[in-house]
């Protein structure tokens, strides 16, 4: 869209008086709480997509009115979070609030959505609804605790610390903690979920915290899959620095007990712990599986590979970690590229103009100690409507020199999503 | 006050359409992802990612082809250039040509600047007094880049890391052979903080 209807609005301030109208906090949420009036996108979910798709879609038209709704006041970034375990970074150097996207004209309204109503055309926030065009779901994962036995019982005493935030200040907490001698026990879920070298990256960094602050103690990795998911030799490589680390194989974790302080795993081994992380199996985030949004397997949503429109409901987009069936994986950065691409599509489909054809790309860095990182690299093209694979590259070692460069990326999709 | 449709009518006409927003250039499609690391509308502004904003089309295309054939070697450029050849290099280089640069916000130190100011007289040579290079030579412009890749870059010409064999750097690779590490580093600060 042009920068002229941006400067109009800018300069006549009628685009600071929509942005007041919901005052980006809205309480009263009951009926039809925004009125619409011309075209309007809900995205539900500021994460790394849909923070994305909001900013985005206001960039490509203006007159738009975008609407997301996301709970958190802050954005805090799960790539990096790990080494916020090691003590290497703090979480406060990963944490965003969402004051620039109000600069782009998005309206936030820090609630949850609470149900999708595709035939409506309607997004329920509590008691009250908010109307739209087009919807941009990007809920995330949610995890699948009745999956291990007592993981849900055990609250807050078993952490996940899969979402960056309180528990993984408290993880790292746990692991300073830890006596030397002791041992830390996590557990890797079966793909597919969220970040599949992440589980690999955490394990490098706890494993190299204990090597570096209490010898002594040990890390055993349980992990669900038959071997490492992703980047396998290069963290094969990287764990040979750590006598500490105990890496088994198809070794799903079935049960947890955090009064023993144990957990089982389905060849029935059982293994003792003073420090646990459990990453629970994941689905997609749950207004995506109640709207009906998911496949067959009830976890994951299908869609096109060009529109990202749910091939279940017309004019509802699904972006990110939810999706299934386009050969990328779950990573922030295929969450931004969807982010940018689902903008532009509903940006053209509202405005009656030929849907681009848009394919992804994903940048992977992991930090397997405190200074070197590796990386992998996805490259794709769409062809007949279907996203293909052009390329997967990775790093040939570990290097300081990957590990400058996902500085350099990381600062620069920050701006990206949330700038 | 005006009236708004006629404040609407200046601004329209004040607003050259030439001005309209990067994802309104048809190579916006193409080029998207590289804002992931290269920032929006290839503005990075990290110290290591270069600026494409503004770059020439030419040493672009010339620099994606090199990625793509690993004559220069970068495990995250090789699969994304390959995407951009196969998507169209000339659409995603001329996307990043369109874009108005945004100089590195990332300052140097002027001490390293005033140092490499003396030390630039055989740049000048190739790369102009201004350091803004020659297009219809692929010479680039070196202004405003992040002083970070700047400096990786003559290092990759020094160690005959970069696009071996390739008959126009030769020059420019004997005559880093003979500039010392600190040197290199004093050069990068310098055109990195020229506008």
């Amino acid at each position: 869209m042009s920068v002229t209807r941006r400067q109009f609005l800018r300069t006549t301030g009628l685009g600071v008086a929509a942005v007041g109208a919901l005052g980006g906090c809205a309480t009263a949420t009951k009926g039809d709480f925004a009125p619409k009036s011309g075209k309007r996108v809900v995205v539900i979910g500021g994460g790394w997509g849909g923070a994305t798709a909001a900013k985005y879609v206001k960039l490509g038209d203006p007159s738009i009115d975008v609407i997301l709704l996301e709970p958190n006041k802050q954005f805090i970034s799960c790539p990096f979070s790990n080494l916020v375990l090691s003590g290497v970074r703090t979480l406060d150097s990963m944490t965003f609030d969402y004051s620039r996207l109000r600069g782009h004209g998005v309206r936030i309204i820090h609630e949850m959505a609470t149900a999708l109503e595709p035939a409506a055309h309607r997004v329920r926030v509590g008691e009250g609804t908010l109307e739209y065009d087009k919807v941009i779901v990007s809920p995330g994962v949610e995890f699948q605790y009745e999956q291990i036995d007592g993981l849900r019982e055990a609250g807050d005493k078993v952490l996940h610390a899969w979402k960056a935030g309180p528990q993984t200040v408290e993880l790292a907490k746990q692991l300073q903690a830890l006596r030397d001698g002791g041992v830390v026990v996590m557990s890797v879920p079966p793909v597919a979920y969220r970040c599949p070298p992440g589980p690999y990256e955490r394990a490098s960094q706890i494993a190299w915290y204990i090597k570096t602050n209490k010898p002594r103690a040990k890390l055993i990795v349980l992990d669900a899959n038959p071997n490492v998911v992703s980047k396998t030799a290069l963290f094969r490589k990287a764990w040979e620095a750590y006598p500490g680390l105990e890496y088994r194989g198809s070794n799903k974790v079935t049960k947890v007990d955090p009064g023993a302080r144990t957990v089982t795993t389905e060849l029935g081994d059982t293994v003792k712990y003073d420090v646990v992380n459990v990453i629970p199996p994941q689905r997609a985030g749950t207004i995506a599986v109640e709207a009906d949004l998911v496949g067959a397997d009830k976890r994951w949503c299908e869609v096109n590979h060009v529109t990202y429109e749910s091939v279940k409901h017309k004019d509802v987009h699904v972006i990110g970690d939810s999706t299934i069936g386009l050969p990328v994986p779950k990573s922030g950065n295929v969450a931004n590229a969807m982010g940018k691409i689902s903008a532009a599509v509903v940006v053209a489909m509202l405005n009656g103009r030929p849907v681009p054809e848009m394919p992804p790309g994903n940048t992977c860095y992991s930090w397997v100690n405190d200074r070197e990182a590796i990386a992998v690299v996805n490259s794709y093209r769409i062809d007949n409507g279907k996203v293909v694979q052009i390329e997967q590259k990775l790093t040939p070692v570990q290097s300081r020199a990957v590990a400058t460069n996902s500085l350099g990326w990381a600062q620069s999709i920050w701006a990206d999503v949330i700038g | 006050m005006l009236p708004i449709a006629f404040a609407f009518l200046i601004l329209l006409l004040a607003v050259p359409a030439a001005e309209a927003g990067p994802l309104d250039h048809p190579g916006y499609a193409k080029a998207f992802t590289c804002s992931a690391c290269h920032g929006f509308a290839g503005n990075s502004r990290s110290e290591t990612m270069p600026i494409l904003a503004g770059m020439n089309a030419a040493y672009l295309k010339k620099a994606l082809q090199d990625y793509a054939a690993g004559k220069r070697v970068s495990p995250e450029m090789e699969p994304y250039s390959k995407m951009a050849i196969q998507l169209g290099v000339d659409d995603v280089a001329g996307y990043f040509a369109a874009q108005t640069k945004q100089p590195t916000p990332i300052a140097a130190d002027p001490a390293a600047v005033t140092r490499g100011l003396a030390a630039s007289q055989q740049c000048v040579i190739c790369h102009g007094p201004a350091g803004k290079g020659d297009p219809a030579k692929n010479i680039p412009d070196l202004t405003g880049q992040p002083a970070g890749y700047l400096q990786a870059q003559m290092a990759a010409f020094k160690a005959d890391r970069r696009s071996p064999g390739d008959e126009p750097l030769k020059a420019m690779k004997a005559l880093m052979k003979g500039i010392a590490d600190n040197q290199i580093a004093d050069l990068a600060a310098y055109y990195s903080s020229l506008r």
